[in-house]
């Protein structure tokens, strides 16, 4: 009784066409959409939308801390250095093969450690919890200590592959071997997340396909292709989506184990805006090669968001 | 209840109210001290200036353990304009990056009106490093050079006298290591990681040679000389001198691997011996110090180090900052800190002070060694500079390019920096 004599009010309210803001108080679905939409899209604006805007503009300026002198606008020089600059193009590089390499190795080691985990044993918590510890790992902490494990002399790769009669290699100093020292560590640290995103689709894929398929007398390998490789295909999918993103953006496992080193020569594209933008202090120049790298992931993006659709 | 609650409140709102108006005619000062220059005993001076004013608090933040991380968080807060550090210190190569960036203020207006006599107490060197287009923009805070440390031991059981060249270096390495027979044993440590003591072990043999980076702001790059310089390291690790992993040594595993007893001779900054005569020191009373080898035919030189106090732009207690600072960078602070930390003095007059000299004996040769070091290029590109000679140290001593070729690339890149 008592909302039906408000909504009465209200209506008088608005009748007379006096309190513009009376219709808060029983808004239509739209409206009510849209007010509930309201903090997050205004804390979206503020944290994404200004800053890729600004970043963007930025772009477009000569504006470098250390020249002393005010921003000046420079049009599209920014990028044409960008295109240039030999650095550049060695960086890029370097990130799409830690991706080429990481995604697909982590994609595999993961699969591997969730089936693995899927397995009915008596006690499920030890081999989840090391699932775990990767993953809840920070990332520059796994950089630095895996830096220390392949120490030429302090580290204990080198020390194992003494011990099994395999002299051992200066990791770091060698671009290759450098190199593999990284994906490795990189494996491992982003396996684990992979590993817990198709756990839980492994979860979700019911028993009695299975045991359908036993009375039918499928292998173990024909169930595992036929059956549980189709049904994991959408949680294989978002882990990919969100580890190609991420290694795109690899920046913290490079900076902390060999800063780039030998030479340039593992250095990535996150590493180089960092040196320009935070070292270097060249906003402008760093600006520009942030909305290189936001156009590559962008264009990642929206691959993979094709590719889902059309399955869909 | 409410009354009671709405009283209790009041009050506490008053408190806050008076407590935060003494808190006004107290200056809190808050200053960024490098974690490896002994806070401990800078907090000593500066609770000697807080028992002389009263009004002035004055909190310690320190961290990161290199000058390439501390800078890289003085950016960040800089950046940021934020106001809650007034004081910071910088490495010799930075002030002229700072003042660029509007970062600092400068000290003329409290200098008086002869900031450039005001600046001649110093050693040259560094009257120079803090002054940027007549302004001084930072004050000494203590002085640093690059120095060889040797076994002093080693060398006269097998007769050797500490060289005077790098040829003579090698050679006597040999000697020693064909008597001593001793795997673990280098023959010299040396930074070869891309770090900014690479930076240093580029320059020495190039100013050795007579030879500038950078002459009138403009780059005078040598490049016959810049090969000479990177084929000499090259060599170290090629010969068995150095070990072979020398890509991957930075400034303190140099100082470490000294103080274990694994190396004859060692380049490094002055605050390793200080290190080395530690009670866990594996080389106590068996090192010596001296002025860097020359090439053949050349000068010594050295790597001028030291650190500056530089006030804030943002701080919002600027002038208290700048007396503060004045403080610091005073001939008595200076020999508190020769005496209690082994930091080497910006003034020339201390080296031979009476106290000091009982104190830190080494001093006294010291004195010529740092006022001879030459200064890293001062361009507020610094960090530009920087970073191309570090990775071509590193690249060129991993072997993923020859001497000739690192050179090419220095030039190069360092062209486009300095034009």
């Amino acid at each position: 009784m008592a909302t039906a004599s408000e909504t009465t009010l209200v209506t008088t309210h608005n009748e007379s066409g006096t309190k513009w803001w009376t219709r808060f108080l029983d808004p239509s679905e739209r409206t009510l959409a849209v007010l509930l939409l309201m903090p997050a899209a205004l804390l979206l604006t503020l944290i994404i939308v200004y800053p890729v805007c600004r970043l963007i503009w930025t772009s477009f300026q000569n504006l470098s801390l250390t020249s002393g002198v005010p921003a000046t606008f420079a049009g599209l020089e920014n990028y044409t250095l960008v295109l240039e600059d030999p650095v550049f193009w060695e960086t890029t590089w370097n990130t799409v093969l830690i991706t080429l390499i990481t995604v697909p190795g982590a994609l595999l080691v993961g699969l591997a450690l969730a089936l693995m985990a899927n397995l009915p044993f008596n006690v499920k918590w030890p081999v989840r919890l090391s699932l775990l510890i990767p993953w809840a790992l920070p990332l520059s902490f796994a950089g630095l200590i895996f830096a220390w494990f392949f120490h030429s002399e302090y580290g204990v790769v080198n020390d194992v592959l003494r011990r099994l009669g395999i002299e051992g290699v200066i990791w770091f100093n060698s671009a290759n071997w450098a190199f593999a020292a990284i994906c490795l560590t990189i494996i491992w640290k982003t396996s684990s997340f992979m590993a817990l995103i198709i756990l839980a689709g492994l979860q979700t894929i019911p028993r009695s396909l299975y045991e359908a398929a036993d009375v039918d007398g499928a292998g173990r390998l024909r169930q595992f292709f036929e059956i549980t490789l189709p049904l994991l295909k959408p949680a294989i999918v978002v882990a990919l989506i969100f580890r190609t993103i991420t290694a795109l953006q690899t920046f913290d496992i490079p900076f902390t184990m060999t800063r780039g080193g030998p030479g340039t020569s593992t250095s990535t594209l996150a590493m180089y805006i960092h040196q320009n933008t935070v070292d270097f202090l060249d906003l402008g120049y760093g600006s520009a090669l942030a909305v290189v790298m936001f156009a590559l992931s962008m264009g990642v993006t929206a691959v993979y968001l094709r590719m889902i659709r059309a399955k869909g | 209840m409410t009354l009671k609650r709405t009283m209790t409140l009041l009050l506490a709102g008053a408190a806050v109210t008076l407590s935060a108006s003494v808190a006004m005619a107290q200056t809190n000062l808050r200053v960024f001290v490098s974690s490896q220059h002994r806070p401990d005993v800078w907090r000593k001076a500066f609770d000697m200036y807080e028992a002389k004013n009263a009004n002035v608090k004055v909190m310690i933040e320190t961290g990161g353990n290199t000058s390439e991380q501390q800078a890289q968080y003085l950016n960040t807060v800089m950046t940021a304009k934020d106001s809650s550090l007034d004081i910071m210190i910088l490495d010799v190569i930075r002030p002229a990056q700072y003042a660029a960036a509007g970062w600092t203020v400068p000290f003329n207006d409290v200098l008086g009106s002869d900031a450039a006599s005001a600046m001649k107490r110093y050693l040259p060197a560094y009257a120079e490093a803090n002054t940027v287009d007549g302004k001084v923009v930072a004050l000494p805070a203590f002085a640093d050079a690059m120095f060889l440390y040797y076994r002093k031991d080693l060398l006269e059981k097998h007769g050797i006298q500490p060289p005077q060249t790098w040829d003579e270096l090698a050679a006597a390495a040999k000697k020693v290591a064909d008597a001593e027979k001793d795997p673990n044993l280098q023959g010299l440590s040396f930074q070869g990681k891309a770090i900014e003591g690479a930076v240093c072990t580029f320059l020495l043999p190039y100013w050795s040679m007579g030879k500038q980076l950078v002459s009138d702001g403009k780059l005078s790059f040598d490049k016959e000389a810049a090969v000479k310089s990177l084929k000499l390291w090259k060599d170290f690790v090629d010969q068995g001198v150095a070990k072979k992993n020398i890509a991957e040594v930075a400034t303190d595993d140099t100082r470490k691997e000294f103080q274990a007893g694994n190396v004859l001779f060692a380049v490094n900054w002055s605050y390793a011996w200080g290190q080395f005569q530690g009670a866990e020191s594996a080389v106590k009373n068996k090192v010596g110090v001296v002025k860097l080898p020359a090439v053949q035919g050349g000068q010594p030189a050295s790597c001028l180090g030291g650190w500056e106090w530089g006030v804030s732009a943002y701080s919002n207690n600027k002038t208290e900052a700048q007396k503060f600072v004045q403080y610091l960078s005073s001939p008595e602070i200076s020999e508190f800190m020769a005496i209690n930390a082994a930091l080497l003095p910006q003034f020339p007059e201390v080296y031979t002070d009476a106290d000091v000299t009982k104190a830190v004996p080494w001093f006294a040769n010291a004195k010529p060694v740092v006022e001879t070091a030459k200064a890293r290029p001062v361009t507020p590109r610094y960090n530009e500079v920087s970073e191309i000679i570090r990775t071509t140290v590193n690249g060129v001593l991993a072997g993923q390019s020859t001497p000739e070729e690192g050179a090419t690339q220095m030039e190069g890149r360092l062209r486009r920096v300095l034009r």
